[in-house]
């Protein structure tokens, strides 16, 4: 089964056919929701919105507040898109529409999971200022660190290669290491198989202990005005819960950071403790991350002037790539 | 607020040739004797119309009411497929998996619903001419949902469209009609191979795609 490609209609007709049915193993469903990610901001891009003079605004508002050597190179490029703005906006959507296709496509998958490194971080530096980390505004509530460096983290702990042969699809591996077929992966969670144990859960406190430092600066202590900012154009709905958790949380908003920094580092350790207690951690890592995207006002999407779903979606696809195995990590047709 | 017009014309272009391909499938399925999902093609036949007339206001051949009914027979029809596939298998000229396509024809009733109707100056450049502000709704949670289920949808899609090589070894493609005990003898193999898979994939794509973007438009 390892590498079957086909599942059979019941009646004769071959879904493989029309539609080769693979199953999915773990890391593969990631990479398939991260490219769906990736589909939803080219879209996200092709709104009206984004072809006026908004966008390069946007653009050149990360600008202040970071050193010269970041600020010059941003305020440039927005000045320029300024210039050509319908043209380089559709380019802008069509590029993340092909990293979203290619990773889809798993003959395109390798090439476009590199293209989404070097996107992200040109767009990390030149969109978002490099989320305002090193302008002392970064706030978890505004989208610190910035999405759309976690799209290129993914894509690096999603890399379809495997550091231990025991991860390997069996057809793939070396003969000598084909004895102890199914004997469990050696790596613990999706995003270790690729870059190692260490490596990834390097990154992942790193994001998680970050979070935590930046919630307790004080641009984040005011996190009900930093969600109250969100409401304006949103839906009635949502408008209503954020205006009512950012009354909530504007007398207490350094009581709210100190909570929020504490679920960071208890999700930061998470990974490093045994699987059952790992397993809750990262319950709650995307809980928080579902708390965070709802202060987001889901990253603005439904305002009509959203490039991204903000960090919400992105932490939770993170924290699933942590989610510590238990059996085989891979099937058929693993990419 | 206005969209630029030229892409909502690349959408449509893109939807009637999706619509005039699928119509040509529909065509000659019967004539070469190869099997594709007739319901599937049919359905992105009508999409692919009213999608088109959607984007582009002089593209509209029927009024939105029709158009309503229409998606509403589809939404049953596939309903009516899905609840019938956890029973037993569907027939070869039916799609194996009517969920998506229930939730397209449901993408559309959304958006024919949601939408006012196109007069005046808005009228010129349809959908486009919109702007959030026109079809904002308490329901835009609702075009979220489906527009991710779409992305998700054409993630998939993809991730299952075959590669050439992947392509030729599939049971089917090329090998059925070489075997010298005939196809019919091969019981695991079709007796035709499907009409051209990565067409139909394709297509598949680009309605996802199309879909997602009127959907956003709709937020």
């Amino acid at each position: 089964m390892s590498q079957s490609l086909a599942v059979r209609d019941p009646v004769g007709r071959p879904a493989a056919a029309h539609e080769p049915v693979a199953a999915l193993d773990p890391r593969r469903m990631l990479q398939l929701a991260l490219g769906a990610l990736w589909l939803l901001d080219g879209m996200l891009q092709f709104q009206p919105a984004m072809f006026g003079k908004g966008f390069p605004q946007m653009l050149a508002g990360s600008a202040p507040g970071n050193p010269a050597l970041v600020a010059r190179p941003i305020s440039w490029s927005a000045a320029f898109i300024g210039h050509h703005v319908v043209v380089l906006n559709a380019i802008f959507a069509a590029i993340q529409l092909l990293l979203g296709l290619g990773i889809a496509w798993r003959p395109t998958v390798r090439l476009a999971l590199a293209g989404s490194v070097l996107w992200s971080l040109a767009v990390w530096w030149l969109g978002e200022g490099l989320g305002g980390v090193l302008a002392g505004t970064a706030s978890p509530v505004d989208g610190a660190p910035g999405a759309v460096v976690l799209y290129g983290l993914l894509a690096v702990l999603l890399w379809p290669a495997d550091r231990d042969p025991a991860d390997r699809a069996p057809a793939d591996r070396a003969p000598a290491d084909r004895a102890p077929a199914d004997r469990a992966p050696a790596a613990p969670f999706v995003a270790a198989r690729a870059v190692g144990r260490r490596i990834a859960q390097a990154s992942w406190l790193a994001v998680w202990l970050g979070l935590a430092v930046l919630a307790l600066l004080p641009a984040s202590r005011a996190i009900g005005r930093a969600i109250a900012d969100t409401t304006p154009g949103e839906p009635a709905w949502l408008a209503w819960i954020d205006t009512h958790a950012a009354s909530a949380l504007t007398r207490h908003g350094l009581l709210a950071a100190i909570v929020l920094a504490a679920a960071f580092v208890i999700v930061a350790v998470g990974t490093f403790l045994p699987r059952r207690p790992a397993r809750a951690a990262i319950i709650l890592a995307v809980v928080v991350a579902a708390v965070l995207w709802l202060a987001q006002g889901l990253g603005g999407i439904l305002t009509g002037s959203a490039t991204d779903p903000n960090t919400g979606p992105l932490l939770a696809l993170l924290a699933l790539a942590f989610w510590p195995l238990s059996a085989p990590a891979r099937s058929a047709g693993e990419t | 607020m206005d969209g630029p017009v030229w892409l909502t014309g690349i959408f449509a272009a893109l939807m009637l040739t999706v619509a005039v391909y699928c119509a040509g499938r529909l065509a000659v399925t019967r004539r070469w004797r190869r099997p594709t999902e007739l319901d599937t093609d049919a359905g992105h036949v009508l999409m692919g119309a009213a999608m088109a007339g959607m984007l582009v206001a002089r593209l509209r051949v029927l009024p939105a009411a029709t158009w309503e009914a229409v998606f509403a027979v589809g939404a049953a029809w596939f309903a009516w497929q899905l609840l019938k596939s956890r029973r037993r298998a569907p027939a070869t000229w039916r799609c194996l998996h009517p969920a998506p396509h229930l939730l397209e024809c449901g993408a559309m009733l959304y958006m024919f619903l949601v939408l006012p109707p196109l007069t005046g100056p808005a009228a010129a450049s349809g959908i486009a001419g919109m702007g959030a502000s026109a079809t904002g709704s308490r329901y835009s949670f609702l075009a979220l949902v489906m527009g991710l289920f779409m992305v998700g949808y054409v993630a998939r899609t993809a991730d299952r469209l075959p590669s050439g090589r992947t392509a030729d070894r599939l049971p089917g493609a090329r090998t059925a009609n070489r075997l010298p005990g005939g196809p019919v003898a091969q019981s695991n193999l079709p007796a035709r191979p499907y009409l051209a898979p990565r067409c139909a994939a394709l297509c598949k794509i680009a309605m996802g795609l199309t879909m997602t973007y009127m959907l956003v438009l709709t937020l």
